[in-house]
């Protein structure tokens, strides 16, 4: 059995030590906010939290997690239901179209915000390049973050 | 089996199986306007699926009105991202003048009643004027015919257009009109001096209102009325405003469910690899090291496909990653992309001057292009392009008892539910499909071969089975975009006036008027196909075949602009000289843009102008050339539907056309090599990412409120030729082949 | 277009059905675990000892997850990230034509295996202000297999 601290809560597992967080999450834990896109770490989808770091859980085996906080984008929602400050900015502006790549965008957005509360349009890039949106939603992820950061919207990338 | 529902407070309640609405049969005009359900009634069937509570009383098949108030839009598409539920509510909303924060969203069961009409008839009778006395016939036999055919479904651009603009309006109407004779009788006063407004009934003389809740009942005691009065604009309330969309809450929380995320009580999953060569079959399957690996429950060769069925997805994957698989031998092993090319150069060659299907003819196009004073010739190719959804195809099947269900996102419900039938052998009505959102359709989500095989599994093992494919086996096994050649030769006057224009191309898939460029003031046309087998399968991409023509066209009309030593915007202008609508979107697209204004150095503009789908659009790029490659700055986009129900989510569907259309233009290519698709993941099937995205700028006009666009597919076609014209005007390169990858720009 | 497809049955919907032929069941059917069988318990990971050829073979499979921003052959070119070919051993920075940001440039950092490994474990620990992104590769064991890839190409 594994132990687990998933969004502050401790789970235990029967699974093999290599199995990916990925499906660790999705399959024994059911909880299917986060989502396979590659399974080869190039899109993003699966992107979870160790410690508070993104990491690409279809890469990362869940012995990986042993001694560390698992956050899943269950985990983002407070307790009591109430919106952190990115998924509210997501749905002012209005940004998942058909939202499969978001639980991983905004795992990201959440990240890069709580190391960078101000971040640069280059720094916006280098955080959230590694996750594709089919429906190229990107323009509208960036004006998010920056409102969620409190800064006025730019046109594009640098 | 349960479904969520959203209300526009983003609040979820819980709907049990006999709280589903149905739906009911279309009638005259292509509408259901079914009251309560009576005995006799087609849709008395339906009844037990549509009763939530003895207060509530069905109006028609697509409205509720329960005793909160509260108006349920029942939506019979699918949503993928295009915003379609929140749009055809709004449409419906506003016609019956409800309160849009009371207003929740269904989505409609596959079932055959509840068939999209609207799109049959605009499919099998386009355009045709029927005669009043005539209109039950013609739309029952279309019922009947769009029934057997499966048609419920979302594509083609066509659900705001269609079921929109004559479902969801004419059912918001007939709702409202039948209840206000409820309240002129119950009131004893005409029915023209009753308003409503924000689901309120008032009777301004009196000073009576009441809620709609109040005479639902008595409602549905009304006949039905022959012709609903449909709103005009200037009476909008909802229609044209950017209503928030009711599913994306779900969306940034993770709640939202898809396909993929389906839960079955006992559930195992499934991984698969299909034969990489079309044709192919398995010959030997060596699983011996499968069968030793944890989790693993059953191995299966099932002829065109191997499958594993374990305890967990991965370890389903990791089994069937060590099973040594050989394949039949076929025609098509040999095939690469090279080969593929030569063929369409050669059937296009046979075709010669006068073979090949003609398309549309006008004038003496050959004779146009012999006398013409100044003569352009140019050949286009395009590559096969993989639809790449987000969400893996995907489907859960369940077959035991004589009964089957299946869970998935499809576009086209009604057909899914099909083919899980013919696939575990059974009846129509012994399969209960189960919808959830699509994590991208774009076309792909249309097609039924990851139903068909998930209940084939099923089916053999007896367990509910999530059969999941990897990446790399939804990119061998797509039914892609075409790949295309495009011969043009276009004739100019000494004025540079184009006088004719004639264009040979392979195949021809669908919207059939793709190729031809009508809204151009040309003298002679002639265009013509040639149909060449296609190794790969191949089906709806988004946008269709305007992704091929619309690079073609537009490309070479800018060619012989340049030709005509004329400028590409004010040589469109005079080709469409004499069409306001289509002129309007020109000019607003080259005025957003500062056309001809000063750029910087090895910066260039292009313009593309493509109607398609109903709606008109024209796309500025600006293309920084001063790097190694292309980098799109930004794109100004005019678009004219008719009419923007909701400017946000059209502005948010032009900016996806553009990514996705800008992402097939840079990297897209899919080719062959033995027969195989080459690519297999995103590091070699690359993506348009977040510092590539140019900024966009949408400009909406309203041109006919009356003829409505679609929104979905397109702001796609102009893409592509808008970013080559672009580099044109910037390095005098000409491009006529895509991706742009393929070319050097050191 | 489903539709499209479908028209042309439509001529014969009046005749006959437009339903497929039966499908087919299995051809070969191995049933490694009868339905209602407990699973098998999970046995502790095998922790094999590759041998240098498999690990190398290993990271070349894993530089998949590096390659949307990366290439590492031999004068191949420089993407989002440099080309890596030869990276082993060398001052960071230095790839030509590559436009590095001046946290890397300005490091004096020299790439050991056991600096690149704490670089792509968390980059923007190691070198604030870099650009290379997070998460490229969580797993140490995929990360030590990629690096022995990385050092193979130096030697050839």
């Amino acid at each position: 059995m594994i132990k687990l601290n998933v969004n502050g809560q401790a789970r235990e597992v029967d699974v093999d030590p290599a199995t990916p967080i990925l499906w660790v999450v999705r399959e024994n834990l059911e909880m299917t906010g986060t989502k396979f896109g590659c399974g080869i770490a190039q899109c993003g989808a699966c992107t979870v939290h160790l410690d508070g770091k993104p990491v690409r859980s279809c890469s990362t085996p869940v012995s990986a997690a042993a001694g560390k906080a698992i956050t899943t984008i269950e985990g983002i929602t407070g307790e009591d239901g109430t919106l952190h400050r990115v998924q509210k900015a997501w749905i002012k502006a209005q940004v998942p179209q058909c939202g499969y790549c978001q639980s991983g965008q905004i795992m990201a957005a959440v990240a890069l915000l709580e190391k960078n509360p101000r971040p640069s349009d280059t720094q916006i890039d280098a955080a959230m390049a590694g996750h594709v949106c089919r429906c190229g939603m990107y323009n509208r992820i960036r004006q998010a973050i920056k409102a969620a950061a409190g800064q006025p919207a730019t046109e594009t990338a640098a | 089996m349960s479904r969520t529902e959203t209300d526009s407070t983003g609040k979820k309640g819980k709907w049990t199986r006999r709280a589903f609405i149905g739906a009911g049969v279309v009638a005259g005009g292509a509408l259901v306007v079914g009251v309560a359900v009576r005995q006799g009634n087609p849709i008395d069937r339906l009844g037990p699926l549509l009763a939530d509570g003895k207060d509530e009383q069905l109006l028609n098949a697509w409205v509720k009105v329960d005793a909160d108030n509260i108006v349920t839009a029942v939506i019979p598409h699918v949503e993928m991202g295009q915003g379609v539920y929140t749009a055809l509510a709004q449409m419906l909303a506003d016609e019956m003048d409800a309160d849009w924060s009371k207003v929740r969203i269904l989505e409609a069961p596959a079932d055959m009643q509840y068939v999209s009409d609207s799109i049959g008839r605009d499919f099998l009778l386009p355009d045709l004027e029927v005669p009043a006395l005539f209109e039950p016939t013609v739309a029952g036999g279309i019922l009947e015919l769009a029934q057997a055919m499966g048609l419920q479904f979302t594509g083609g651009s066509y659900s705001v257009r269609a079921t929109g603009q004559r479902a969801m309006r004419t059912a918001g109407a007939a709702a409202r009109e039948m209840l206000v004779a409820a309240a002129a009788s119950e009131w004893q006063v005409p029915a023209s001096e009753i308003t409503t407004a924000d689901s309120m009934f008032l009777h301004a003389e009196s000073g009576k209102s009441e809620p709609f809740s109040k005479f639902a009942l008595a409602a549905a005691e009304q006949s039905l009325p022959a012709k609903p009065r449909l709103k005009s604009p200037e009476n909008y309330r909802i229609m044209g405003q950017p209503k928030a969309r009711h599913d994306i809450p779900e969306k940034v929380d993770g709640s939202a469910i898809f396909g993929i995320d389906a839960k079955v009580p006992g559930m195992k999953y499934a991984a698969v690899k299909a034969a990489p060569v079309v044709g192919a079959t398995v010959a030997s399957m060596d699983a011996t090291t499968a069968k030793t690996m944890p989790g693993v429950l059953q191995i299966l060769n099932m002829g065109d496909f191997v499958a594993v069925v374990a305890d967990g997805y991965w370890q389903a994957q990791q089994a069937l990653n060590s099973i040594e698989t050989t394949y039949s031998k076929t025609e098509g092993d040999s095939l690469d992309q090279d080969a593929i090319f030569a063929r369409y150069a050669r059937y296009l060659d046979e075709a010669g001057e006068d073979d090949g299907d003609m398309e549309t003819e006008q004038g003496d196009a050959a004779k146009g292009f012999a006398e013409a004073a100044i003569k352009v010739e140019a050949e286009y190719k395009v590559p096969f392009l993989a639809h790449a959804t987000m969400e893996p195809m995907n489907c859960t099947a369940w077959v035991r008892d004589g009964k089957c269900d299946v869970w998935s996102g499809h576009q086209a419900p009604v057909n899914a539910r099909q083919a899980a039938a013919d696939a575990a052998g059974l009846a129509f009505e012994d399969v209960t499909y189960h919808n959830a959102y699509l994590g991208g359709g774009f076309g792909r989500r249309s097609e039924s071969d990851n139903i068909v095989m998930a209940t084939r599994i099923a089916k053999a093992t007896g367990y509910p089975v999530k059969m999941i494919w990897s990446r790399e086996e939804d990119m061998a096994q797509d039914h892609y975009r075409p790949s295309a050649t495009s011969r043009f030769r276009g004739g100019l006057d000494k004025y540079g006036k184009a006088v004719s224009w004639s264009n040979i191309h392979t195949h021809l898939f669908d919207p059939k008027d793709a190729p031809t460029v009508p809204y151009y003031n040309i003298a002679s046309h002639r265009i013509r196909k040639v149909d060449v087998p296609m190794q790969l399968r191949f089906g709806p991409w988004r946008s269709v075949d305007h992704s091929q023509h619309g690079f073609f066209i537009e490309s070479f009309v800018d060619e012989m602009a340049h030709a005509a030593g004329k400028d590409g915007y004010e040589f469109r202008r005079e080709l469409l000289a004499g069409s306001e609508r289509h002129l309007k979107v020109l000019d607003t697209a080259a005025k957003m843009s500062g056309w001809g204004n000063a750029l910087p150095e090895k910066h260039g503009r292009g313009i593309a102008f493509v109607p398609s789908f109903g709606s008109i659009v024209a796309q500025v790029a600006e293309v920084d050339m001063s790097g190694p490659k292309p980098r799109v700055k930004k794109v100004y986009v005019a678009a004219d539907p008719g009419f923007v129900i909701n400017p946000d989510g059209f502005t948010a569907q032009m900016e996806s056309a553009i990514a996705y259309g800008l992402t097939a233009a840079l990297y897209g290519e899919i080719t062959l090599g033995d027969g195989k698709v080459q690519q297999s993941n995103f590091h070699d099937y690359p993506m348009l990412r977040i510092n590539e995205m140019p900024a966009v700028e949408v400009a909406l006009i309203n041109g006919d409120h009356k003829h409505l666009g679609g929104g979905g597919e397109p702001g796609l076609p102009p893409i592509a030729p808008a970013v080559t014209n672009a580099i044109f005007a910037a390095t005098g390169k000409r491009i006529r082949e895509l991706p742009l990858s393929r070319h050097s720009f050191a | 277009m489903t539709i499209v497809r479908t028209l042309a049955c439509l001529y014969v919907f009046m005749l006959a059905a437009c339903g497929a032929d039966p499908v087919p069941g299995p051809v070969e059917q191995i049933i490694v675990r009868e339905p209602g069988a407990a699973p098998v318990a999970i046995a502790a990971a095998a922790v094999a000892s590759n041998p240098a050829s498999a690990l190398i073979a290993e990271g070349q499979a894993a530089f998949a997850n590096c390659s949307a921003c990366h290439t590492a052959q031999k004068d191949g070119a420089n993407g989002a990230g440099p080309n890596l070919f030869g990276i082993v051993g060398k001052p960071a920075g230095r790839v030509v034509g590559f436009a590095y940001s001046d946290a890397l440039k300005a490091s004096g950092i020299s790439w050991t295996a056991a600096e690149l490994d704490a670089f792509i474990t968390d980059p923007s620990a190691k070198i604030p202000g870099t650009t290379m992104v997070t998460g490229a590769i969580d797993d140490s064991a995929k990360r030590q297999a990629v690096i022995a890839y990385l050092e193979s190409l130096t030697a050839n």
